[in-house]
């Protein structure tokens, strides 16, 4: 007896792409996505040699002045990048950003993750395939610096990701970075880290909603200690970080 | 800028060799001093102080509402021409809310000198980083491309004040020195950073987080200085600031600037 075959009409509907999306969603958050995020302590290394880290509340207080920074300096071309997401716009972000990071650490870190980032888009998300084209294109350029906020953005825009999502996902990795650079300068354990990334998720929402949606031109920073100790990076002495 | 926003407007060009005011003009509360001479008459340079009646440049007053003082300057800078803006520092009072914008178009020989500098505000009457709002935005443009773009905001936060942004920091200020001629200025600029700054941070903390209040080697530095690169082929420097006394930078400056004396007249911030 035939028994009619039944094709799955659900497996191509959106409710399964966004369930999909989310896999994707939840891999570009994750620390093992070999984007050389922990080569980066957004300054805390500079900062906690000269002695600005003395104890649990000052390490509480950095993560937040960086997520601060973050939201009004990088926010905006993550923002730009995932509303046009195409070339031209993130040839344009890549640009204004390298004219925007004055500060050498913090320039050569942001091209690393950035150039990382590409490298890994382009070839674990393989449905998009203008990533790899966008990627090869620019290689061959050698006018764009592949800076880290335009991409992420860029790719969450490929991949269809929302635009608040995205921008606190930037907020969320940036957050991740710092803390676990904070485990390994032995700043905090393991468990007081996780502890908190919880207890500051609430401020550092507060300040996606702030510095979301807002234009590149906007982009300014709101931490000057912040960006001149980490540009004391390279005067270290001895260190375990890139930036 | 429409012309009609000007507040004012200075020309400087060379004619018969020498560096002439051709046209100056401005309207109140903005007024231009331009004195006939600065220093050695060798020197071909001119200066030019700007005031600004009411609230003056330098010292921000109490908002009224939520009006802010803004200051707005936009310069060109010809080929092989140099521009040193050169102030003090800003002081904001308590309250205070102060936007400025400086946007620089140069060439690629052009030379640009840019010190940016604020306060915590009036330490006799104990102010210290307490006014509303600060935003000093600066940027060059080289052949109309962005080269650097740089905003500082500091305002009043939820999340954080801007004394604890600044920990026990007075000043913070920024540096700029572009163009080819200043070459020399420039590396001799990053290098004494890097070694007042390679000895500053010698003795880093240990894990054990135990300090001695006492030692001297184990407190945060009074003076934090970096020094980067930009632009193309790094034709221009930046240098950050962080300082427990206003008199720090000053001396810093000058001591950086000295080698401006011949181009100035003056060594600046003597």
């Amino acid at each position: 007896m035939e028994v009619p075959m039944e094709i799955d009409k659900g497996s191509h509907g959106p409710a399964s792409t966004n369930a999909l999306l989310q896999w994707s969603q939840w891999q570009l958050l994750d620390s093992l996505l070999p984007t050389g995020g922990f080569a980066h302590s957004c300054g805390l290394e500079a900062a906690f040699q000269a002695h600005m880290i003395s104890g649990p509340e000052d390490l509480q207080t950095y993560v937040l002045h960086v997520l601060e920074n973050t939201g009004s300096l990088l926010l905006p071309f993550v923002y730009s990048a995932n509303m046009s997401p195409n070339l031209e716009t993130w040839h344009k972000l890549d640009r204004m950003l390298d004219a925007t990071l004055t500060n050498e650490v913090g320039r050569k870190a942001s091209i690393a993750q950035g150039s990382a980032l590409m490298r890994v888009a382009a070839t674990v998300f393989s449905e998009v395939p203008s990533l790899k084209m966008m990627r090869s294109n620019s290689l061959g350029s050698g006018t764009v610096a592949f800076h880290h906020a335009p991409i992420f953005g860029l790719v969450c825009g490929l991949l269809g990701l929302d635009v608040g999502i995205s921008q606190r996902a930037y907020m969320f990795i940036t957050m991740r970075d710092v803390i676990s650079a904070a485990t390994r300068l032995n700043l905090i354990g393991p468990l007081g880290a996780a502890k908190l990334q919880h207890d500051i998720a609430i401020a550092a929402e507060e300040m996606s909603k702030k510095w979301m949606n807002r234009t590149f031109e906007e982009a300014c920073q709101t931490a000057p200690l912040l960006d001149t100790v980490q540009g004391c990076h390279a005067y270290l002495f001895s260190r375990l970080f890139c930036s | 800028m429409r012309k009609e926003m000007e507040t004012g407007f200075v020309a400087v060009e060379k004619i018969g060799g020498r560096s002439t005011v051709t046209r100056c003009f401005s309207k109140y509360p903005l007024k231009f001093i331009i004195p006939r001479k600065v220093g050695s008459s060798i020197t071909d340079a001119v200066w030019i102080y700007s005031l600004t009646y009411g609230g003056g440049i330098v010292s921000v007053y109490k908002s009224v509402g939520s009006k802010c003082s803004e200051q707005v300057l936009e310069a060109r800078i010809g080929s092989n021409a140099l521009l040193a803006v050169i102030p003090d520092p800003v002081t904001c009072f308590s309250t205070a809310r102060y936007s400025q914008k400086q946007v620089f178009r140069v060439f690629s020989d052009s030379c640009l000198v840019i010190v940016d500098w604020i306060t915590s505000g009036r330490h006799a009457t104990g102010e210290k980083w307490d006014f509303e709002l600060y935003k000093s935005s600066n940027h060059i443009f080289l052949d109309d491309q962005p080269l650097f773009l740089d905003t500082v905001l500091l305002e009043q936060g939820s999340v954080s004040s801007i004394a604890e942004r600044m920990k026990d920091y007075q000043v913070i200020a920024m540096l700029v020195l572009l163009g080819p001629t200043l070459k020399h200025i420039q590396n001799q600029v990053q290098e004494d950073v890097k070694r007042m700054m390679s000895e500053q941070l010698r003795f880093p903390s240990t894990a054990t987080g135990r300090h001695r209040s006492s030692d001297h080697r184990l407190l945060k530095p009074t003076f934090i200085a970096s020094c980067s690169p930009f632009g193309p082929k790094g034709i221009g420097i930046v240098v950050r600031i962080a300082a427990m006394t206003t008199e720090s930078v000053y001396s810093f400056l000058r001591h950086q600037l000295a080698g401006m004396e011949p181009l100035l007249g003056v060594p600046p911030y003597g």
